[in-house]
């Protein structure tokens, strides 16, 4: 028997090692291929996710739910102190209702003042989260829109309040949104009131950091975040959070959007804002246009 | 015996795909959205080692490179790295399996957290070397530990539940033919 084990694995061992000589060559192979052209591979990734996820979605929305259910009844528990908590916080919030509907009745009557067309450019298309990363290490969501829907990459992806991330990746039926907690998305950002640009990072914690700020000094806690709309990655001016320092006093950003509860997110169709690259017809003629008439001498001393 | 049956075999190797697609389905649920402080342990790594040492028959290599494959696809990974390693891992294991089956599950058990060590070190080591954004390193070890603290649990649902177990020498006779 043992001689006859001898001679059999004489034969199969070297095509064993052979088949896993080759596949490991495979994979390696696969792996270079992602570190040299990623984007082709990322797309290949995005396809057999976009394949192989809605298939899932069946099981995945009940089972969602049911988890959520046990959540909300651990949570029942403590509701006499949330509800002490949360009227306390209405009677709060009729004060701030108050002061808003005012100033949006401001802010109606000076729009009007000021005929001021919002960007009717700016429409969204509301997706309902399918997946998550499924990985500690990555943050990003699976959307159930895809290049179906119109949705293209670098698009941006927010709750009803704030910025939630950005589209990069889209299937035919699916698109990934990379959150902003993500430790590859970065951002740029405006901050008000003092005005400073500076990059929002994720690091893989719940609230991203301030980087390559100007003026650290001017900013304070509860400053409002903004996107500039800078290298055209996103439209400007859209709510990302508000600026607060951690304990080791580095600023980062509280984030506005629920992250919490992803649930439904509008993706914002954003078409490119349109770049001013002649220096305008008032300001210099063009070069080799006839001068303009120069003004009469007597004018100015009619006036004076 | 039952489960040396050709039938029996190919039933478990295809049980194998369907629960690391169970184990991607639990991982993808959106539940958390948050960044979390601490990582889970990576189940399908330690299944794969657990089902190596125990029946090499039910993990064929080109099954296991395409289930790992398609989890690297899926949970957003370097392609084919990680992979790659718990291949390696897996193969590195499964010549060994003969000499588990006297020596208790102790040694086993140290034997995978060596393996696991490694991979994560070779890991980290790629990825540095080729210029790839990591993970931040208290996750990953974090990630490594439980993963080898769940180890025992992996072995014994796959024990007790799935009937992965070793091979008794009379069921070795009757499958030699085929190992």
């Amino acid at each position: 028997m043992a001689r006859d084990r001898s001679q059999r694995e004489d034969y199969t061992t070297p095509l064993k090692r052979l088949l896993i000589a080759v596949t490991c060559l495979c994979l390696l192979v696969i792996f270079i291929v992602w570190r040299i052209d990623s984007p082709r591979v990322e797309r290949f990734r995005a396809q057999v996710v976009d394949a192989v996820v809605p298939n899932m979605e069946w099981a995945m929305v009940p089972v969602t739910g049911a988890i959520n259910l046990v959540r909300d009844f651990q949570s029942y528990q403590r509701l006499s102190e949330q509800n002490q908590e949360l009227r306390s916080e209405l009677r709060q919030m009729q004060a701030w209702k108050e002061a808003a509907l005012q100033l949006e009745q401001e802010n109606a009557r000076l729009l009007d003042l000021n005929n001021v067309r919002l960007d009717p450019r700016l429409t969204y298309i509301t997706g309902v989260v399918m997946a998550d990363s499924g990985s500690p290490f990555r943050q990003s969501v699976l959307l159930n829109v895809g290049s179906r829907d119109g949705v293209r990459d670098g698009w941006a992806a927010m709750d009803g309040i704030g910025l939630v991330g950005r589209i990069s990746g889209t299937g035919r039926n699916t698109a990934r949104v990379i959150l902003l907690t993500d430790a590859a998305s970065s951002v740029p950002a405006t901050i008000q009131p003092s005005g400073q640009s500076a990059l929002i990072a994720g690091d893989n914690s719940a609230a991203p950091v301030i980087d390559f700020l100007e003026n650290p000094d001017k900013l304070r806690p509860g400053d409002r975040v903004i996107t500039s709309g800078d290298g055209d990655v996103f439209p400007a001016g859209l709510l990302i959070g508000q600026v607060a320092s951690d304990p080791s006093g580095r600023l980062r950003v509280r984030l506005s959007a629920d992250y919490e509860r992803l649930e439904f997110l509008r993706v914002l169709r954003h078409h490119g804002t349109e770049g001013i690259y002649s220096p305008g017809g008032l300001v210099a003629p063009p070069p080799g246009a006839p001068l303009p008439r120069p003004r009469p001498e007597n004018l100015g001393a009619d006036n004076g | 015996m039952a489960s040396t049956s050709p039938a029996h075999i190919w039933l478990m190797r295809a049980a194998f795909p369907a629960l690391a697609l169970l184990i991607v389905f639990f991982r993808l649920l959106p539940l958390d959205t948050v960044p979390r402080q601490w990582a889970p342990p990576d189940l399908l790594m330690a299944m794969a080692l657990a089902w190596s040492l125990r029946r090499p028959d039910y993990v064929p290599i080109v099954l296991l490179a395409l289930t790992l494959l398609l989890a690297d696809l899926m949970f957003q990974r370097p392609p084919g790295l990680l992979a790659l390693l718990v291949l390696l891992g897996c193969e590195y294991l499964k010549p060994r399996a003969l000499t588990h089956r006297d020596t208790g599950f102790a040694a086993e058990w140290i034997s995978v957290s060596l393996v696991l060590t490694a991979i994560t070190v070779f890991n980290r080591t790629a990825l540095a070397l080729v210029g790839v954004q990591q993970a931040p390193l208290g996750l990953i070890l974090i990630q490594m530990l439980l993963t080898i603290a769940a180890y025992p649990l992996v072995v014994f649902v796959s024990q007790s539940i799935l009937g992965v177990r070793r091979l008794t020498s009379t069921e070795l006779e009757t499958l030699g033919i085929r190992l």
